[in-house]
């Protein structure tokens, strides 16, 4: 039976550093903003701000294989992505779309393996 | 002010609020499973033993800066490097924490630590695409409790598998996937107007161009490029309208 081990005191600086940072950054702007009215413009550029980080998120996680660019392996994985960005703008449901999306890919896989 | 009985239809309104966000999460539990896995195995090499291994889960609940602080934990770079690099990685949530903040002006400040708390990719688009749905705006907490309550044990436990049992999925299954699937099919159905479109576009290709800036900085690079992009075309299609009106 493993017990587990406690590691470094480098080690619990570290847990206790990256959670004390990630909760200052989470809490920034819900505890600066705290019931201030925004400038619409402010608002608008926020709305534009989501769908700009999820996609510079996403693409690189779909075209990416070991840090490259690499069209040549992941294009069955783009196609996927783009066959469940498809349902999921018509249907939505994320566990169907999720299904359709890895069924697409490993059937890609499977035939141009 | 409010009698028993519409105190209790509150309650269950609460209640079916939170119930909807578990069921929202739950969908997303395959996801967590590799990179949790893999997030746990790290961190045990990185030298923070099993438990501190689960403690930076369930502390950090932030799967891409674990890894990067555990990364350079193992390379044996300086303590304050891995930390601050593990927080560049986090900076997003800056942008979430800003595009939260107006859906939940009349939350008290004891509420506005739980929102900071289990503020993550998912937890965030989740609140966001319930928000645009304009679904029962009244209880986004517990919506937002359901969701969170169910991805940060399962984040947790999974960490924990693999750092005790060392566990990992075969990397033919590219489970992995996962999580950019379920970005895109949360994202999509966001995407209203031309504006937002574009700005997506933009922001995708900064992200691939933008790859290789140090400590994944282009990913903020990459949605201020988009942003601006979004900006630009709302300018200039409200140019197109005043014109088209005189």
């Amino acid at each position: 039976m493993n017990w587990g081990g406690f590691g470094t005191l480098d080690g619990w600086l570290a847990i206790v550093g990256l959670a004390i940072g990630t909760f200052a950054i989470r809490y920034s702007f819900i505890g600066l903003l705290a019931g201030k009215k925004l400038p619409p413009r402010f608002e608008r550029a926020l709305q534009l701000a989501v769908p700009a980080i999820f996609a510079a998120l996403v693409v690189p996680l779909i075209l990416f294989q070991n840090n490259q660019l690499n069209l040549a392996m992941r294009w069955p994985h783009a196609v996927a992505a783009i066959i469940t960005g498809i349902y999921a703008g018509w249907r939505g449901g994320m566990l169907v779309s999720l299904l359709i999306g890895m069924a697409c890919l490993h059937t890609l896989l499977w035939f141009f393996p | 002010m409010s009698s028993p009985a519409n105190h209790a239809d509150s309650h269950a309104e609460s209640r079916a609020a939170f119930k909807a966000g578990v069921i929202e999460c739950l969908q997303l539990i395959p996801s967590y499973i590799p990179f949790g896995l893999v997030c746990g195995v790290a961190a045990v090499q990185a030298g923070l033993g099993e438990w501190g291994a689960v403690a930076l889960a369930a502390f950090a609940f932030a799967g891409s800066s674990q890894a990067v602080l555990t990364q350079f934990l193992s390379s044996g770079a300086p303590l304050s490097i891995a930390i601050i690099s593990g927080l560049v990685v986090n900076l997003r949530m800056a942008v979430y924490s800003a595009a939260i903040a107006p859906r939940i002006a009349g939350a008290t400040p004891k509420q506005r630590v739980l929102w900071a708390l289990f503020l993550v990719d998912q937890t965030f688009i989740s609140n966001e695409v319930r928000h645009q749905r304009g679904e029962h705006m009244k209880h986004p907490l517990a919506f937002y409790l359901g969701c969170a309550l169910t991805l940060w044990p399962w984040w947790v436990l999974m960490n924990a598998i693999g750092a005790f049992a060392g566990a990992k999925l075969p990397a033919s299954w590219q489970l992995d996937f996962t999580i950019p699937l379920s970005f895109v099919a949360m994202v999509v159905p966001l995407l209203k107007s031309q504006s937002q479109i574009l700005a997506a576009i933009a922001g995708g290709a900064a992200g691939v161009l933008l790859y290789a800036m140090p400590l994944k900085l282009g990913l903020i690079a990459a949605c201020a490029l988009g942003t601006c992009v979004g900006m630009l075309v709302d300018a200039l299609l409200k140019l197109k309208t005043s014109e088209t009106r005189q």
